[in-house]
């Protein structure tokens, strides 16, 4: 206990902090690199000899900096165990100290970029209730795989202190609490799950703008009078090319699921979600379950198709970048309630739904016409004959907004409220009443005479917050929901 | 359909809103202005002007006198013990439901527009949401604010 030995970080903490600092320069490099390489020379008689020569000093001044920091950084960072307590210190010039409690840590999250691992290293981020601005209290850049079980081992004696006095001798000699496997990936679920990704779009628009970053190097105009030439040929040839890229972009969102959700694996171990994944980069994240403010089901259509869904909770100062963190990548809809329930026995799976009455339908697609319309116009007027072919859109905006419609619905239990709606992915939300932090209802002029409002709630989740709406409801059903929100405190008491 | 809530936002509020709406247009003004020098200067197409001064009219219509009113018209609040009732928009009238359980504090701040006309805002944060209560007498808004945070303080809750 009054083990007050300063520790340090492995000096490898340096190289991992520097490249990190350096990282945030890298894609800005890459660009410029690629912008002037044709300029790019080290000939002295060259006119781009000083140009380039001034490139690679401003990249070498930046990336010696990242080192000195990143020096100084490890050089005064210390911490160690004293009182009970996990205590930091830094800071060069001002210097900061930072006192934590073990009972007082609420979750200990690794990460093991491939530097880490190179060096078996690890990461860890300390957090505590109060770390919900989206910062843990704590980052200890590299730790040895020892250092980081030494913390979690002081936490756990602290807390097991805390709860039982009497079985203290005891608890002390058998540090490692009982662990259950919740949740295993198998590789062919990882396949599935990696093939259905919807990281498509994001994957093109990035593609896109990757393009459109390289517009020096490649020829556009050549290519445009080529593609001009192949308008000859046929729309075939165009289509071929956006299923070509499209494909791409599918490939690389495989890889891309593929690497992050590799050996994903969730545990139980004392009222903690447990989740490991990655095959480059190593993750541990720690999900107090009293923590968890709301449960997502989320569709996609490929995987709504096949029956498969996504499990991802909304949880409170979760501070690991991600919002919503999903528990159960891909899961079987039908599968589902079993583990929900040993997770989350207080709440109800079996839901009885009330639908976004009919009359309300044109509200989901009305409002895009707005978009619709000028678009087809242009794209008519432009594009002739072809893009008079745009024409289809508005029969697929219709139908997609009464899929929407379709999918939207509500489902009220005593002490838990369930939306559904659909953007384009299906999403359940299934949040208690005393995890609502704020509730909407709204209605256009439209929309009330047609008597439907549409409903969102408000959850805390990370460093925002997280919000579910559900459009256009009987305007009785809203004032249904409002009705039982309103009595939140009355309620919560039960 | 419960009742709307009761109270409706300081009368003071709604000039002050114009005031805002007077800025914003003294501002299109000038770019008008600008750009219409441009166009005799440049000889552009005359239909430059029509659209630049079209455009201040149009402020001075909407954001002057029609949305300031409408929005005010709208604008209504409720304090009760359990919960902070809000009513407001434009095109759409959203009615915000806040439990004094979730409250986490309350703020009251006051701009030169707003302490010149003896007004304050009152701004209300839950751990997800803030919700703004605008326009409000400063003796109001205080009240409010001493009101909100003794209720907010009888309930602690698990978050």
């Amino acid at each position: 206990m009054s083990n007050t030995q300063y520790k340090k970080l492995p000096f490898a903490a340096v190289g991992i902090d520097a490249l990190k600092t350096f990282k945030a320069f890298l894609l800005p490099l890459f660009l410029l690199v690629i912008a002037n390489f044709s300029k790019f020379t080290l000939d002295v008689t060259s006119s781009d000899f000083w140009s380039s020569l001034a490139m690679i000093g401003f990249w070498g001044v930046i990336l010696l900096f990242s080192v000195f920091f990143s020096i100084i950084r490890w050089w005064t960072f210390h911490y160690w165990f004293e009182n009970g307590e996990l205590r930091v210190k830094y800071g060069l010039f001002v210097k900061k100290k930072r006192y934590i409690p073990f009972e007082r840590i609420q979750t200990l999250n690794y990460h093991e970029s491939v530097l880490h691992r190179l060096f078996k290293l690890v990461k860890v981020e300390v957090e505590t209730a109060g770390s919900s601005d989206g910062e843990a209290e704590v980052v200890l850049t590299a730790l040895t795989r020892e250092a980081a079980n030494e913390i979690e081992k002081e936490m756990r004696k602290a807390k097991q202190q805390l709860t039982d006095v009497e079985q203290r001798e005891v608890v002390l000699e058998t540090p490692t609490p009982e662990v259950t496997a919740m949740y295993k990936m198998s590789t062919k679920d990882l396949l599935i799950l990696a093939s259905t990704s919807g990281g498509i779009g994001v994957l093109i628009s990035g593609i896109v703008a990757l393009l459109s970053q390289l517009s020096d190097i490649i020829p556009y105009e050549k290519i445009y009078g080529e593609l001009a030439t192949l308008a000859k040929y046929g729309v075939l040839m165009i289509l071929l090319a956006v299923v070509v890229i499209f494909a791409i972009g599918w490939l690389a969102s495989v890889i891309l699921t593929y690497i992050k959700y590799y050996s994903f694996k969730v545990v139980v171990q004392e009222e903690n979600l447990i989740i490991t994944r990655g095959l480059l980069e190593k993750k541990r994240v720690t999900i107090p379950l009293k923590r968890v403010q709301a449960i997502k089901i989320v569709e996609n259509p490929f995987r709504q198709l096949f029956g498969y869904s996504t499990v991802s909770v909304e949880s409170a100062g979760s501070t690991s970048g991600e919002d919503s963190m999903v528990i159960f990548p891909l899961i079987k809809k039908r599968e589902l309630e079993a583990p929900l329930q040993a997770l989350f026995p207080h709440y109800e799976w079996q839901q009885q739904f009330i639908a976004s009455p009919k009359r309300a339908q044109h509200f989901f697609y009305r409002i895009d016409f707005l978009w619709v319309l000028p678009l087809i116009g242009a794209l008519s007027y432009f594009l002739w004959p072809w893009g008079a072919l745009s024409i289809a859109l508005i029969p697929l905006v219709i139908l997609f907004g009464i899929w929407q419609h379709r999918t939207t619905a509500y489902a009220i239990t005593n002490k838990q409220l369930v939306l559904r709606y659909r953007i384009v992915s299906r999403v359940t939300f299934y949040v208690e009443k005393h995890r609502i932090q704020s509730m909407t209802q709204r209605a256009t002029y439209f929309k009330k005479r047609k008597e439907v409002q549409d409903v969102t709630i408000h959850v805390m989740s990370g460093a925002t917050g997280a919000t579910a709406t559900v459009k256009a409801l009987e305007e009785a059903d809203a004032q249904r929901i409002a009705t039982w929100y309103h009595h939140a405190k009355a309620l919560d008491r039960l | 359909m419960i009742n709307e809530p009761q109270h409706k936002i300081s009368r003071k509020g709604l000039t002050v809103w114009r005031l805002y709406g007077i800025i914003q247009t003294t501002i299109l003004i000038i770019v008008a202005a600008i750009v219409s020098y441009l166009t005799v200067r440049f000889v552009w197409p005359s239909w430059v002007h029509a659209i630049a001064w079209g455009i201040v009219l149009l402020s001075i219509l909407f954001s002057v006198i029609l949305f300031p009113k409408i929005r005010w018209e709208r604008w209504r609040y409720e304090v009760s013990e359990h919960e902070i009732e809000v009513q407001h928009g434009l095109f759409i009238v959203k009615r915000t439901i806040i439990p004094m359980v979730r409250v986490q504090h309350v703020d009251t701040t006051q701009g030169p527009i707003l302490k010149y006309y003896g007004l304050g805002n009152i701004s209300i944060s839950t751990a997800a949401t803030t919700h703004i209560i605008p326009a409000l007498h400063m003796e109001e808004a205080d009240r409010l604010r001493g009101r909100i945070s003794d209720l907010a303080r009888v309930a602690e809750d698990d978050v």
